[in-house]
């Protein structure tokens, strides 16, 4: 009943936006329909599927490297190349105009040393659709990296020793065996990153692309008309949803991955010189572009800025960002874990549905969560606690709640791959062994999903310091994390003053990174 | 069990909001500038009363004011775009400014329709061209009705229909052109961009500082924080070789928008929050606003900063629109859709 129970509070927020659906449809809808509607829909399809290949094979070819060859940084590349997954995709597409605008210090930099006249840049506008792809495939590679490396460390090493002597050369081992083989984990990891960049509005809006999300709040913001920003947001949530369950599908039916744990691990293949080079480049590329670049340019920034930014405000304001990640990752991976435990015991029960539904949270922009959040807590407020005051809305616990809706998918997905590596032969032994019911998950799956459990907690907290629109409404009085002193900043475009909070924000998302990465180098097996 | 149960119950109770009943005024605000801390802080030092922010989008900070309804904590409804002021007083609820010190200070077209909220700063919306390029002739009396002629064709940077400013800018057109030809403005506004609609107001007047376009419309406050340096010398010398062109000096103005403020009827402190208003309503306070802002003063016998100063003070405000910009806002998204205005 507890799951059950908790997956209804949780699912609340989002029922509230597809409410909206059953609503009444005003005549913006015409208007939509024959002007923006289709440019929506094709600039945001072209966007998904633009990000969805250039991840896929930056997150998969990276894996590949490091877990496969012995060349020169492999060790160093194994971890940093989740770095990236520390800048928000917003700070990334900020500081790309900064560096690439006509005037931007790119440019400048180049004309200065080639002494070139003011009228030539050498770097293409990026304020345009491929900007875009660009910046959301540098941030959000490392979610298909991070599964498709533990998918590959997984594989069987004879098998790929067989298709070696069966004449396949590395490439065709790649595309031909290995590639397939991880897909559906790879697909997953997809998931996000589709996700997370139907939900951004930050980077989009800065670029000044016309897409599905951008609609949404052109919709409400200039026709004032939320009612129907909040179908549109039901439809994306639907199409989320149609993808999500298609996807699930062709999982099932592909369940490739292997539980026997008597593979031997991997020897690595020494890469000659040559070879080494390419290696380190293939995989220098994606960190350089989605976290030194970004990081170089936040610190030359900084540096322009007069003002200082250590004070008591900052000590308090990192601490308000470190504490709302830990518990709200704490939170989402323990509900995870719930959730997926009950499951396992009876699958296919409305539970399962729910948690899709859940997961889909994700793909909701950040602001029209927050409208459902708070139509949520008022009506506990004014129902079931004191009616003469608001007590729930402007709360940390507000907060969490709406961070849990919004994180959900991430620690799910990670504690479902790590159940997918419990044989439901060890259900039985430890049945038999007179562990069952939630003692089982406390004294079996926990210390078995250990690794899940907290590669879940970390990538949640990495995403909360990260969080930006539903913090801003539903904090409480003079609560700033950092995300929100950095939009103060950026929303002006004052990005000099901008500088030091988001380099707070990457240095504390490298918190939860760095842990994750530690994992990567101590557990060959991720689970 | 017991035990952990009391623990679950004290950290629940914290999480919960704090109930304010100290000497407060709670601000929701979708303006947030550094320089306006210092100016709370200020308030507080002088009267003891304690300044309580949220800041964020005025759409979604009016969402949750409706939302809270009469139990909401809110004082003050601050925000930039005056359409979201509308908004708030179409929907009933604010209560009228009743100090006279504010209803003397303030003219009345910048107020409310029944005092309802007040301006505390403006901004104009104005041509940015480089001397070096454009004649004087070109642009003596130069309206925002002229820029859709043909001679400016792939001439004029704007940046994209998403922003507030040129919602307003459009809105205004409406009201004094009326649709149809707003309509057709728009469309041959657009035929000559020099570019597709993009970045911030900046970028449009580094456009024309550099030469890529001959034409820039821009907030005027955006030139005070360029030539102050406080964005880096590239945008302080881009900025000097720029001026700004007051459109329509010869009919009913330039265009202006406002930052500006009221007390919601639910408020639970409207003393205090008459006290606020009046604060940054007082000389002093305006001073130091427009100095940090690079705005215009709302109160008379105030200048605004020299940057702004400098490009000349006795210009003539479209006063006919800024109470019906946010009615006509939606219209005006509706008729850039139709021209492609992306």
């Amino acid at each position: 009943m507890l799951p059950f129970t908790l997956l209804i509070i949780f699912c609340a927020p989002i029922f509230i936006v597809l409410s909206s659906l059953f609503g009444e449809y005003s005549d913006n809808w015409i208007h939509l329909y024959n002007y923006v509607l289709v440019d929506y829909v094709s600039s945001t399809i072209f966007l998904i599927s633009g990000v969805s290949v250039l991840v896929f094979f930056i997150g998969t070819i990276t894996a590949w490297i490091v877990t496969n060859y012995d060349f020169y940084g492999k060790s160093f590349f194994e971890w940093s190349l989740i770095l990236p997954l520390s800048i928000p995709p917003y700070i990334l597409a900020y500081t790309f105009t900064g560096l690439f605008d006509p005037f931007g210090d790119a440019n400048n930099l180049i004309r200065n040393i080639f002494n070139l006249g003011s009228d030539v840049s050498i770097f293409p506008n990026v304020r345009n659709i491929y900007g875009a792809i660009v910046v959301f495939s540098f941030t959000l590679y490392p979610y298909v990296y991070l599964v498709s490396r533990s998918a590959f460390l997984n594989q069987s090493k004879s098998m790929k020793e067989s298709a070696r002597l069966l004449g396949l050369s590395e490439i065709g081992v790649f595309f031909k065996l290995s590639l397939p083989i991880i897909r559906p984990a790879a697909i997953g990891g997809l998931m996000l990153v589709i996700m997370e960049t139907l939900s951004d509005f930050g980077a989009v809006d800065h670029f000044a692309i016309q897409t599905f999300t951008t609609g949404i709040f052109r919709t409400w913001q200039g026709m004032y008309d939320l009612q129907t920003a909040m179908q549109l947001a039901s439809l994306l949530l639907l199409a989320v949803g149609l993808f999500f369950i298609l996807e699930r599908n062709s999982r099932n039916k592909a369940a490739f991955s292997s539980n026997d744990s008597s593979f031997r691990p991997e020897n690595e293949i020494r890469l000659s010189n040559m070879k080494s080079l390419w290696a380190f480049l293939i995989c220098f590329i994606p960190l350089f572009i989605g976290f030194i670049l970004p990081i170089t340019e936040l610190i030359y920034w900084a540096f322009e800025s007069e003002s200082s930014f250590i004070n008591q405000k900052f000590i308090q304001t990192s601490f308000n960002s470190i504490s709302l990640a830990i518990i709200s990752g704490l939170l989402t991976a323990f509900l995870a874990l719930i959730i997926n435990f009950s499951i396992r015991f009876k699958p296919g029960t409305i539970i399962n549905r729910l948690s899709s539904l859940l997961s889909i949270g994700y793909a909701v922009p950040g602001l029209i969560l927050a409208v459902g959040m708070v139509q949520l807590l008022i009506y506990i407020d004014n129902n079931f606690l004191d009616s003469t005051n608001i007590v729930l809305t402007g709360s940390i616990f507000g907060l969490l709640l709406a961070y849990i809706i919004k994180t959900y998918a991430l620690a799910n997905s990670s504690i479902e791959s790590g159940y997918e590596r419990i044989t439901s032969s060890m259900d039985d032994s430890s049945k038999l062994l007179g562990s069952t019911g939630w003692g089982m998950l406390a004294r079996v799956h926990l210390p078995l999903l250990k690794t899940s459990f907290l590669t879940a907690t970390l990538l949640v907290m990495s995403e909360v310091v990260k969080e930006l629109p539903a913090t801003l409404i539903l904090r409480p009085f003079n609560f700033e994390t950092l995300a929100v002193s950095t939009y103060i900043y950026a929303a002006e475009e004052r990005m000099f003053q901008a500088a030091s909070p988001a380099i707070a924000i990457v240095l504390i998302g490298l918190i939860p990174i760095f842990f994750l990465s530690k994992m990567i180098r101590s557990s060959n097996k991720l689970g | 069990m017991a035990f952990m149960r009391k623990i679950l119950y004290l950290l629940l109770v914290s999480f919960l909001s704090e109930i304010i009943f100290a000497d407060n005024v709670n601000v929701y605000t979708s303006r947030h500038y550094d320089s306006d801390d210092a100016l709370y802080e200020e308030f507080t030092k002088e009267t003891g009363i304690k300044v309580n922010i949220i800041s964020g989008k005025g759409s979604a900070l009016l969402e949750r004011i409706k939302s809270e309804g009469k139990n909401s904590p809110a004082d003050i409804f601050f925000t930039v775009d005056a359409g979201n002021l509308w908004k708030v007083q179409k929907e009933g609820l604010f209560q009228s400014i009743k100090s006279e010190k504010i209803l003397s200070s303030v003219p009345a077209e910048l107020r409310g329709p029944n005092d309802e909220w007040t301006a505390v700063a403006k901004r104009a919306r104005v041509i940015f061209y480089n001397p070096m390029k454009i004649r004087s002739s070109e642009i003596k009396g130069l309206t925002y009705e002229d820029l859709a002629n043909e001679e400016w064709r792939n001439r004029i940077v704007i940046r994209s229909s998403s922003n507030m400013y040129n919602q307003s800018l459009v809105a205004s057109l409406i009201a004094n052109l009326g649709e149809e030809n707003a309509e057709i403005w728009a469309k041959n506004l657009v035929k000559n961009f020099a570019r597709k609609p993009q970045g911030n107001d900046r970028s449009q007047i580094i456009a024309v500082s550099n030469g890529e376009a001959d034409l820039a419309i821009a907030n005027s406050y955006y030139i005070g924080i360029m030539l102050s340096g406080s964005a880096g010398k590239e945008q302080q010398e881009a900025a000097k070789n720029v001026k700004i062109h007051f459109p329509n000096q010869n009919d009913r103005g330039v265009h202006i928008n406002i930052s500006g403020a009221g007390i919601l009827k639910s408020s639970p402190n409207p003393v205090n929050a008459n006290l606020f208003l009046e604060f940054l309503l007082s000389k002093r306070v305006q001073k130091y606003m427009v100095d940090k802002s690079y705005e215009y003063p709302i109160v008379k016998g105030v200048l605004p900063s020299s940057e702004i100063s400098s490009f000349g003070l006795n210009f003539k405000e479209d006063n006919t629109a800024v109470r019906q910009f946010g009615e006509l806002n939606p219209k005006a998204i509706r008729l850039m859709d139709r021209s492609g205005w992306k």
